[in-house]
């Protein structure tokens, strides 16, 4: 008894009404914050109130600095007006913001949380020209490589679809660009969860972690997309394919008049970055930073290091059958190719 | 619409802390997963190193949580996280001026974290961090670098003392206050050195040697803070010491909860805990307090670091110091050289021109002064000083707490040299014991019972007073001459031998011999031989705790004290023959007991009861009823603490103005507790029971108890037959026996 009258007691403080006396002013409750402050001057600031509507030019801009904000759907629709602004200017006449000014806010948008902003993205970058995507591999790179890698598997499969289109748009530069062959190759096979040889046998109950989706079609989707890659890297030269660079050497020769040979070696380059191998300004890299640029490099690095395991997790994937072993059979077509054409000429 | 419901594994998104937590329980079923988070830790970095300063805050997941992640289950896969740990280093070596906060602080975290895990060793941490320590700019994480940099120390010598990594370290600190003088630098190593040594991590001379550095270099800041150090490091870590102690668990009461309250995992291991605890404290306890040696004892070259400190911040016409960091300098250079005895001639005459009533804290001066005398400074050259102060401080016309001061100043550079002072000038200032001025009066004896003590022969005959006068007739005190040194002794060894004395004589008499008999003296050597290792067991008996008695010489003859009793008589007898011998004897007394010293070895077992002896000789000396003169105030000082401007200042409370009633109603109420109202013990006891939110005993709960409650059982109390209320009756006495309704024979 002594405690809940004790009780009683506590909860009648809580409700005591406060006396209000006339002519005085009302006490100020106990939670009150004063938030009157002090200044030696009011500043304020100008609203941008203008009779003419802003400018098309100003709008992307303004759009491109809306890429950040917090909200998803502000990020998707400004992505989606960019994509229409883009893909709607006249043929031939060049971006209203160069790409080097687009890219780095459109790049941490590849890790978004949201779907819709990642598709939205996609279609963004497959309006951007190919050629000018070519000297930005290496930026986009490393941010393709943490999506395939998230724990989210919607963000895994997402940045596998831009792994695939960077290889269609510039296949060459994203299989030579530093960190761009092994890093690579490893993050795939740890997406395919090839990297051991338990691992990769089907029976093994691997313990995924995190969202797995719909286990087929994403696999599915990341085995085209190592196919994709793989013959970028060290599939069969084509003359005039993507390893222009190999074939080119006839073509070019043909170029110049007799007595002029092989002037194309000593001419400027045509690549943006032609000294990049040497890495003048950059941190020192290590085996897996390096840059591969030759196709004998690659395949050499290939077959020492990745060969075993992709041919391991291929054929087990084969084993399962049904669209996984349908698409595992592309890629198999692709290395048996380069396994044919071998170190090279 | 209704909400979805989302499914387990649809929550779990991007949940490190679960990838985490699995895998802790299972390494290597989540390996997959592991090198995935780790391939997209080596996707950020890459990212990051691009370009450190602009915000890393990508989408979902940024590096710091990554960072975080990895450095928890870095342990499960060390060959895929062996470049980790250098990793972060780099990152946070290279880029800690431009990296975010947040991520700087996971940085330090998590480097910790790795060292906790034993992924990297201490030395490498501690070069990591010291560094960044001294050379960011930003204040929080300073703070948290010296609070790991410490935490970091304090663990690696918390099992035994880590020699290597404390000399790496002190080492590192030595250059830091070295190499560059003039920078404020130095000061984190002096924050850190002080710290350590607060907590006795750091006891060695090599850590004063720093703070020695320190005290020399060139920025005041530093001087300040090595000086500080050697003025007050001691006493700072003495009083950790007795914090340390203070906090006790009690064991019984923390036993007593468990069986009480719920019985929770969490309390039982509470409860381990602060058993384990006590037990931990109880083996400390019975090992040998370490020596700590006090910072000025563990100084190399005293002599040396005195007269650099004189001449470069004191005589020095360029030095920056202001008055009080020149007076705290001044303190510690007047320290060291009362302490060790040392000789800087131009110390004194530099105190000359300070020696003037209006000079700002002159008292501080002065203390300095009487600490920087000691007996083998020449008097010609403490007299003029001396002089200089009786000039200006004590006169008739000069004011009471002036005069005190001055007296008082006297009194303390006489007490360490007793020559300093003139015959003419001692009797004058002898003079001013008939002061009005309580302050003054009680100075100028002080002075008068000092030199009773010390030089009776320069006092006039009539102030030598009794014993003074007579000891001087019999020629047994000498006047001391310059450096004059007293033999060592041992202190209260003749009280050791009295006892001695005593105790063989009880034994004697029990045996039936002449109480003189020396024959048994062997017997007895063998039986302190035996009794070697007392000093153990009169610890733990200290404690309370049962010890196995062995047979044991000392207990016997504590034993052979209360039998000694019931042979009063014969030891009465005993008595009168003693007193005849006492006389013969008390001529070779002195020396007698010197051969106690000189000719054995005393034992654990007799030391311990030379400190029993003396603090009981201490204990009675101080008791009212006592004859003997308490001991004068400067003798009863040690030589390591120091001398202060208050104990200068003295009495002069007593010679100011007598206080206005306001002034004494304000000092009645200071010593008063804030009571707003009047209130019975038992009243206030309650309300502070129902403040602390305490139950109520049951005899409150019964006399709360409502009426209406209590009618039921009162009116069938009447209608009760005897046999009922034999029954009721029975059963309370039975209650009352075993403890209440539940007993409490279990306890």
């Amino acid at each position: 008894m002594g405690s809940s009258s004790k009780r009683k007691k506590d909860k009648q403080k809580d409700f005591q009404k406060p006396k209000l006396k006339v002519g005085k002013t009302k006490a100020k409750p106990d939670n009150y914050t004063d938030t009157s402050f002090k200044s030696k001057s009011i500043v304020l600031t100008q609203q941008s109130l203008h009779l003419s509507a802003p400018t098309s030019n100003a709008t992307f801009t303004h759009n491109l600095s809306l890429l950040s904000a917090k909200s998803d759907s502000q990020r998707r629709d400004s992505l989606a007006y960019l994509t229409t602004t883009i893909s709607s200017r006249p043929v031939n006449s060049p971006l209203p913001q160069p790409v080097s000014v687009i890219l780095p806010s459109l790049l941490p948008l590849i890790l978004d949380g949201t779907t819709s902003v990642r598709t939205q993205l996609l279609k963004l970058l497959r309006t951007l020209p190919p050629g000018d995507v070519e000297d930005h591999v290496a930026q986009l790179l490393p941010y393709v490589r943490a999506g395939m890698t998230h724990l989210a598997a919607d963000i895994r499969s997402s940045a596998v679809e831009i792994l695939s289109w960077m290889v269609e748009a510039a296949g060459e530069s994203t299989v030579s660009c530093a960190g761009g062959w092994i890093k690579t190759l490893n993050c795939f096979l740890s997406v395919l969860g090839w990297h051991t040889e338990e691992s990769s046998r089907w029976s093994s109950s691997r313990a995924s972690f995190g969202k797995s989706g719909s286990q087929g079609k994403p696999m599915v989707k990341t085995l085209g997309a190592l196919a994709m890659f793989l013959d970028a890297g060290i599939g069969k030269p084509s003359i005039g394919g993507i390893d222009s660079e190999m074939s080119g050497d006839d073509d070019e020769s043909a170029d110049w008049p007799f007595p002029l040979c092989q002037t194309a070696q000593h001419m400027i380059s045509d690549s943006s970055t032609p000294f990049a191998y040497l890495n003048l300004f950059g941190k020192p890299r290590d085996e897996e930073g390096e840059m591969y640029e030759t196709r004998e490099d690659r395949y050499r690095v290939f077959s020492t290091r990745f060969q075993p395991a992709i041919e391991r997790g291929i054929k087990s994937a084969r084993e399962e059958g049904g669209e996984l072993g349908r698409a595992s059979s592309g890629v198999s077509k692709v290395l048996k190719e380069a396994i044919t054409y071998g170190p090279g000429p | 619409m209704v909400k979805r419901k989302l499914g387990a594994l649809e929550k779990v998104e991007a949940d490190l802390p679960n990838l985490q937590h699995k895998i802790r329980r299972d390494p290597k079923s989540y390996i997959e997963d592991f090198r995935a988070q780790h391939y997209q830790y080596e996707s950020h970095r890459e990212i990051f190193m691009a370009a450190p300063s602009s915000a890393t805050d990508t989408g979902v997941i940024s590096l710091r949580d990554l960072i975080d992640f990895i450095s928890h289950v870095a342990d499960c896969y060390p060959g895929i996280c062996k470049d980790f740990p250098q990793q972060l280093i780099d990152m946070l070596m290279q880029h800690h001026l431009v990296l975010e906060t947040e991520l700087r602080e996971k940085l330090v975290g998590s480097l910790v974290l790795l060292k906790k895990k034993d992924l990297m060793d201490s030395a490498t941490l501690l070069h990591t961090l010291f560094p960044i320590l001294i050379s960011t700019p930003s204040k929080t994480l300073r703070a948290l670098l010296f609070q790991k940099i410490l935490s970091e120390l304090r663990t690696a010598n918390s099992k035994t003392t880590n020699h290597k990594l404390n000399r790496t370290m002190q080492t590192v600190l030595f250059n830091l206050v070295t190499s560059d003088r003039t920078s404020a630098k130095g000061l984190w190593a002096i924050k850190i050195t002080r710290e350590l040594w607060k907590r006795q991590i750091w006891t060695e001379a090599k850590a004063v040697e720093i703070m020695k550095e320190a005290a020399l270099s060139q920025n005041e800041k530093v001087i300040i803070g090595g000086v500080r150090f050697f003025l007050g490091g001691d006493k700072e870590r003495e009083e950790l010491e007795d914090e340390d102690s203070d906090e006790e668990v009690n064991v019984g009461q923390v036993k007593h909860q468990l069986t009480i309250n719920k019985k929770t995992r969490k309390k039982a291991r509470v409860a381990e805990k602060a058993i384990k605890a006590v037990r931990n404290k109880e083996r400390k306890k019975g090992n040998p307090a370490p020596l700590n040696f006090s910072a000025l004892h563990l100084l190399h070259d005293p002599q040396g670091f005195a007269d650099n400190m004189f001449f470069k911040h004191l005589q020095n016409g360029k030095s920056k110091l202001n008055l009080e960091q020149k007076l705290q300098v001044l303190q510690l250079v007047s320290r060291l050289v009362g302490l060790h005895k040392l000789h800087i001639m131009p110390l004194y005459s530099y105190f000359q021109k300070f020696l003037t009533p209006r000079q700002p804290s002159v008292t501080s001066f002065l203390a300095s002064l009487a600490q920087a005398s000691h007996d083998l400074v020449p008097p010609d050259v403490l007299e003029p000083l001396v002089q200089k102060i009786a000039n200006e401080f004590v006169s008739e016309a000069s004011a009471g707490e002036v005069a005190t001061a001055g007296l008082n100043a006297i009194r303390e550079i006489c007490a360490r040299q007793p020559l300093a002072i003139e015959e003419t000038l001692l009797q004058d200032l002898v003079m001013y014991k008939k002061s009005k001025d309580k302050g003054v009066m009680m100075a100028s004896k002080g002075l008068l019972s000092l030199y009773r003590d010390v030089g009776a022969q320069m006092l006039k005959k009539r102030d030598r007073g009794k014993e003074a006068a007579m000891s001087l007739r019999s020629g047994e005190r000498q006047e001391r001459r310059y450096g004059e040194q007293a033999a060592g002794e041992i202190e209260g060894l003749e009280l050791l031998a009295k006892w001695k004395d005593e105790e063989r004589r009880k034994k004697n008499i029990e045996n039936g011999l002449p109480s003189d008999a020396e024959d048994n003296e062997e017997e007895n050597d063998e039986a302190d031989w035996a009794a070697w290792n007392v000093e153990d067991d009169e610890d733990s008996d200290i404690d309370g705790e049962w010890i196995n008695v062995e047979e044991d010489v000392e207990i016997v003859l504590s034993d052979s004290e209360d039998e000694g009793k019931p042979a009063s008589k014969k030891a009465k007898q005993e008595e009168e023959a003693k007193k005849d011998t006492e006389k013969e004897v008390a001529a070779d007394k002195d020396i007698d007991f010197m051969k106690l010293a000189t000719t054995r070895i005393l034992t654990p077992a007799d030391l311990a009861k030379l400190t029993e002896l003396r603090a009981q000789a201490a204990a009675e000396a101080t008791l009212p009823g006592n004859k003997g003169r308490v001991a004068a105030p400067w003798t009863s000082r040690h030589t390591d603490d120091p001398l202060t401007a208050g104990e200068i200042e003295g009495l002069a409370a007593l010679s100011a103005a007598k206080a206005t009633r306001e002034e004494r109603i304000a000092h009645a109420k200071e010593g008063k507790t804030d009571r707003s109202d009047h209130m019975s013990k038992e009243a206030r006891r309650k309300e502070r029971k129902e403040e602390q939110g305490k139950s109520t005993t049951n005899k409150e709960k019964a006399r709360k108890k409502n009426f209406l409650m209590t009618l039921g059982k009162a009116r069938s109390k009447n209608k009760r037959s005897l046999v009922e209320t034999r029954a009721v009756l029975k059963a309370h006495v039975d209650r009352g026996k075993r403890g209440g309704r539940r007993g409490n024979v279990g306890q």
